[in-house]
């Protein structure tokens, strides 16, 4: 069957008598009203199902940040784990350096002034004698204060930066002795 | 009194008294509905409590584009159709309105009945917009939404709809000034 069209882009007159509206309304009017055990039952419904799920979606919602806050923990523990393995001594340097060990003026704290301390005490050597190999005078003597730090039989400039290393680590986490 | 949209967006949150605002204020409107296409009281309940089952599985996260009627209309011609096919209680409101018209009635509600038999030759299409309009309450602009169709033939068929009842001899006393 095909539908007559015609054209309606003025407004239409939708005017109907209110005698009609309320005929129409009667015509079509349910002889029976809803039952009250019928809302309640929709009701009961929808309490359960809305509290059950509001409590689903905050549990999970929590559930979800905690998981989210746990990986962030284990992704920075890996990071600073990284950093400090890459920051840390090169394979001439891997011997572990001791905290003890850095702390040139024995004040119980590692910091810069320790490494100023070293390279002054070297430099100071080197002018009395060239070589601070441990056969030597002066040399032997720092290595007896326990200042080759890295092991390597030498009280040189490595030993320095192993010391301001040292105190830079030790001051990103507040340490002391 | 809070809008749709509010009471909507309270149950979201999982608030049980919004729905049940929304229920309240929807009800009669559905179950009306729900009764000219089922043409019985207890389908027409069934029909009542599926529409807001199924209103009630769209939160949380439901967001109406619409007017609540738009949204509704489909839903109840849908589920009323499928308990309908169900229960093989069928009555079309065309056989509503035929019992309507029957000679017991015409002694008593003459006017209603013609109408009632007016309403019975109109086509489907015609007819449906006509109580969309007259008896929903719905806008022009929500019948398109709710039929999925242009606003142009809403006007059409309600044009047409009204023409018929204005020519018919027993119902032109509705159009009479």
């Amino acid at each position: 069957m095909t539908e007559k069209k015609g054209h309606f882009d003025e407004d239409l007159d939708l005017r109907i008598s209110p005698k009609l509206s309320e005929d129409l309304n009667t015509l079509f009017k349910p002889q029976f009203s809803v039952p009250p055990e019928l809302d309640r039952a929709i009701m009961d419904q929808a309490e359960r199902r809305l509290v059950q799920r509001h409590w689903r979606h905050r549990i999970f919602h929590h559930i979800s940040l905690w998981r989210v806050a746990a990986a962030a923990a284990v992704i920075i523990f890996a990071f600073s784990l990284n950093l400090t393995q890459e920051h840390g001594p090169s394979t001439s340097r891997t011997v572990p350096v001791k905290a003890q060990a850095v702390d040139i003026d024995r004040n119980g704290r590692v910091d810069i002034l320790d490494a100023f301390k070293l390279a002054r005490h070297i430099e100071s050597a080197e002018s009395t004698d060239k070589s601070l190999s441990p056969v030597l005078g002066t040399g032997q003597a720092l290595q007896k204060q326990g200042w080759d730090i890295n092991g390597d039989g030498l009280v040189d400039r490595n030993d320095v930066d192993l010391v301001a290393l040292s105190a830079v680590r030790l001051d990103k986490n507040k340490g002391v002795l | 009194m809070d809008s749709d949209q509010e009471l909507i967006e309270l149950v979201n949150q999982g608030d049980p008294d919004a729905f049940e605002a929304l229920y309240r204020r929807y009800r009669d409107w559905v179950y009306r509905l729900a009764w000219r296409f089922t043409g019985n009281q207890q389908d027409a309940l069934d029909v009542l409590q599926e529409t807001f089952t199924y209103l009630l599985g769209k939160f949380p996260g439901f967001s109406l584009t619409a007017s609540m009627t738009t949204f509704l209309y489909p839903v109840v011609r849908h589920i009323s159709s499928t308990i309908r096919s169900k229960s093989r209680r069928f009555t079309s409101d065309e056989e509503i309105l035929g019992e309507l018209t029957a000679p017991a009635l015409k002694d008593t509600q003459s006017s209603r009945s013609e109408l009632a038999a007016v309403l019975t030759v109109l086509p489907d299409e015609q007819r449906e917009v006509l109580l969309m309009r007259f008896v929903d309450a719905m806008s022009l602009q929500e019948i398109a939404k709710a039929l999925n169709i242009p606003i142009g033939t809403v006007k059409s068929r309600l044009h047409h709809a009204l023409k018929r009842l204005r020519q018919d001899r027993g119902t032109q006393d509705y159009f009479l000034e």
